[in-house]
């Protein structure tokens, strides 16, 4: 959706978090994102998911760099003012822990990479301390950043009593790679390519979001059938990444073969990619005015050879996630670990998989999309005990939904998917695009803001895992260590979408 | 229980018999420069659609012999986007399909229309050119610094698909056991002290791997910004490169093999 300068609401900063606190208080709110364009203001995105609309505050800074926190009020808030100090040097005050988002001694410390102002100092060193547990027999265990397996960087601090966490901190920020600076930097038609690279495993709904957004600037409608290709896409993703996740969940609980099953049914979900897009991770294939198809692209091929994989590809995953789920060794070692209650989700603004699994009813698919889903997807999945348990069943179901939705959308020619729309040279001046996508790992947003020329000023990813992050470390409080890695795996949650 | 072995047996092995296939024909794969085609273009048309790279890997240049101009095609900066193959008149720019796609030397990457190089002889040697000790079976060590689509297809190299493993090549947990650094990603600048301290940790001999174009050149990041260094090898001396964005996991078995500098395999 596109908001233009004078749909832009103004706020008083001293105002922002009443005004904020209120609107949440009816749960079709929800809170997008804090930011700022530039550090001379904080701009808030607010969801009306009954309206399906959005709403942009700017709440001016006044010429100062600090303005009250929202977080002591807005919890959910409090990532996002992390970041606001960050990328800005902007001062939430009264926040509870203004904890930096960077790794310690990675950059200078008058680095504020996103301000206007290159020369301003940072009003106070960062802050990177961990919160000390104190008491007989604690004792601390870090992890990371570098971890056995292969996968991303982070850095855990488990402060333990005996075999029982009683505190983690996170401290996230070593993939780090100024991904929104450089969104400013380079040509707009080029970005996609970027914003795949914000989280590849989440390409495809990158990619989809950093369309939807540019397409609300350039003012223009794709056609049917080239959403239809997207939204497969965009599905095809979900199933590859939902299989990986439960597989993970199987290496995890050391049920060898399942897993193997699972790895192997990964590769043929992959394939569907490579056969829809020449890539098994989707890359390049959604592109603002339609999708990006090679000359040699044969709609109908195309459609009839996905077909048949799905078609080889549903009965083996059925079969092989029952088996799975209705595993009790599974049951008993997932189930009350790592609880959220449904007020947590709800104070700490989850989404996604997590979201859903502590019973809060909140996809972006029908929320958000319906022109991509209608009359196909009509109930998120939904569980309430919100443990480890729940969140496998939610993706055990979402993988299949996405099966049903795939063979829905297969089921028409993709023969015109391959025209896109001409573009216009230039993006409309100063509005925001905004695009609300749901990832697998849950509502994932870019907005973009354009100046007077039209040029992108700012280029902002909200990744879902933001969202999710504190609530990993607090279900893993008072469960054992050696549950630590199925909580953190029910999560599933992405580094490089965090640290950008 | 059962239902398991019933699933396992009736799969068969997944396990690909073919080593080093090609990829399939619907996949993107890596460009290619077609010399011939090169020296038979129309030279009225330009050379604006080198342009539309996104990483700007494609470049036109004077000759270094003759009155001629040259194209060069940095595989280290491709993100195998597929466009040049589809939109260089007469067929310039081929699709390559090979997963044997690593190399030893960073301007092996460097695809040129100018004098074919003697293949990596008359570059200089590789950093750490070491005799070919790893005859039978490495373990690796893979670090991240980047978007987890190469870690991804890490990962894959070792499912049952592709077994990385039949090779006598392992995964392990700590730097202290292992004989290759794999690197992923733009190599940002909080990962610098992360990344050093395990090469540090590994015991010599040691190789690195530099695993998709973010590892070897920054990839869409750049070559520098305020935050990343550009690729492995401004911090590391780097063995072998795998380009792709990301690689196939053939092609990331493929370093490895040369690394290791296996008769028939590393070729
Ligand atoms: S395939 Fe590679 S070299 Fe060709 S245009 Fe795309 S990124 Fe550039």
């Amino acid at each position: 959706m596109k908001i233009t300068a004078d749909q832009i609401k103004n706020i008083a900063k001293h105002d922002l978090r009443h005004e904020l606190k209120q609107r949440l208080k009816n749960k079709d709110n929800r809170l997008g994102l804090v930011t700022s364009i530039d550090g001379e203001q904080v701009l808030t995105l607010v969801l009306d998911c009954a309206d399906k609309t959005a709403e942009l505050w700017q709440s001016d800074l006044e010429g100062a760099s600090e303005y009250p926190a929202v977080s002591p009020v807005v919890p959910q808030a409090h990532w996002f003012e992390r970041r606001l100090k960050d990328l800005f040097h902007i001062e939430p005050t009264g926040h509870p822990r203004l904890k930096s988002t960077f790794t310690e001694n990675a950059f200078d410390g008058n680095l504020a990479p996103l301000a206007l102002d290159q020369n301003k100092k940072a009003p106070g060193p960062r802050d990177f301390s961990y919160l000390k547990v104190e008491g007989k027999g604690v004792y601390e265990l870090p992890v990371g950043p570098v971890h056995a397996g292969i996968i991303e960087p982070g850095h855990f601090r488990l402060s333990c009593q005996g075999e029982v966490i009683q505190n983690l901190e996170l401290k996230l920020g070593y993939l780090h790679r100024g991904v929104e600076k450089r969104l400013t930097e380079i040509p707009w038609k080029l970005s996609r390519h970027l914003c795949e690279q914000a989280a590849s495993d989440t390409a495809a709904a990158n990619a989809l979001a950093n369309a939807i957004a540019l397409e609300a600037l350039l003012e223009i409608e794709i056609s049917e059938t080239a959403r239809r290709a997207r939204t497969i896409a965009l599905e095809i993703e979900r199933l590859a990444m939902h299989i990986a996740d439960v597989g993970g969940m199987a290496v995890d609980l050391g049920i060898a073969a399942e897993a193997s099953t699972l790895s192997r049914l990964r590769g043929q979900a992959l394939r569907m990619a490579e056969l829809l897009s020449g890539s098994r991770f989707l890359k390049g294939f959604i592109c603002p005015g339609g999708i990006n198809v090679n000359s040699d692209f044969a709609g109908e091929r195309t459609r009839i050879a996905l077909k048949s994989l799905h078609a080889e590809l549903s009965p083996a995953l059925y079969e092989v996630l029952h088996t799975f789920t209705d595993n009790t060794y599974v049951q008993e070692r997932l189930e009350n670990t790592g609880k959220i209650p449904h007020s947590l989700a709800e104070e700490f603004g989850l989404v996604g998989p997590a979201a859903r699994a502590s019973g809060i009813a909140y996809d972006t698919r029908t929320t958000f999309n319906q022109g991509l889903y209608k009359d196909i997807l009509l109930e998120p999945a939904l569980e309430k005990s919100g443990d480890a348990l729940a969140r496998t069943l939610v993706r055990v179901k979402e993988i299949e939904t996405s099966i049903t939705i795939l063979e829905k959308l297969l089921e028409e020619s993709l023969d015109e998917a391959a025209s896109a729309v001409a573009l216009p040279e230039s993006l409309k001046a100063n509005s925001f695009g905004v695009a609300i996508v749901e990832a697998f790992r849950g509502e994932l947003i870019h907005l973009i803001a354009t100046d007077s020329d039209g040029a992108i000023v700012r280029y902002v990813i909200k990744d879902p895992s933001l969202n999710n992050w504190t609530a990993m470390a607090i279900a893993v409080r008072n469960e054992l260590i050696a549950d630590f890695p199925v909580c953190n795996k029910s999560f599933s949650l992405s580094y490089s979408g965090h640290d950008l | 229980m059962l239902k398991s072995l019933v699933r396992i047996i009736k799969a068969g092995t997944a396990t690909q018999k073919e080593i080093l296939p090609d990829q399939s024909p619907e996949s993107r794969g890596l460009p290619a420069v077609n010399r011939d085609a090169w020296e038979n273009r129309d030279r009225e048309r330009g050379y604006d659609w080198t342009k539309l790279c996104p990483t700007g890997a494609i470049t036109v240049r004077q000759s270094d012999s003759k009155d001629e101009l040259d194209l060069d095609l940095d595989l280290g900066r491709c993100i195998a986007c597929g466009l040049c193959p589809d939109i260089s008149p007469e067929g310039i720019i081929e699709k390559n399909l090979s997963t044997k796609t690593a190399v030893k030397n960073r301007r092996d990457l460097i695809l040129s229309t100018g004098q074919p190089k003697e293949k990596t002889s008359q570059n200089p040697a590789p950093p750490q050119a070491k005799e070919n000790i790893f005859q039978g079976s490495v373990a690796i060590r893979v670090v991240s610094t980047g978007c987890s689509a190469c870690d991804l297809e890490v990962s894959a190299a070792f499912n049952p698909i592709f077994d990385m493993e039949r090779f006598g090549i392992q995964l392990v947990a700590s730097p202290r056991l292992a004989d290759i650094l794999m690197v992923t990603g733009p190599v940002g600048k909080g990962m610098q002290k992360a990344l050093m301290r395990t090469y540090e940790a590994m015991p010599e001999p040691r190789l690195v791997i530099a695993v998709g174009s973010c590892a070897i050149s920054g990839g869409m990041h750049g070559e520098k910004n305020y935050a990343s260094t550009g690729g492995v090898d401004a911090i590391l001396p780097v063995d072998a490169y795998v380009p792709g964005c990301p690689p196939h996991p053939w092609s990331i078995i493929h370093a490895v093999m040369t690394v290791m500098d296996h008769k028939q395999l590393s070729k």
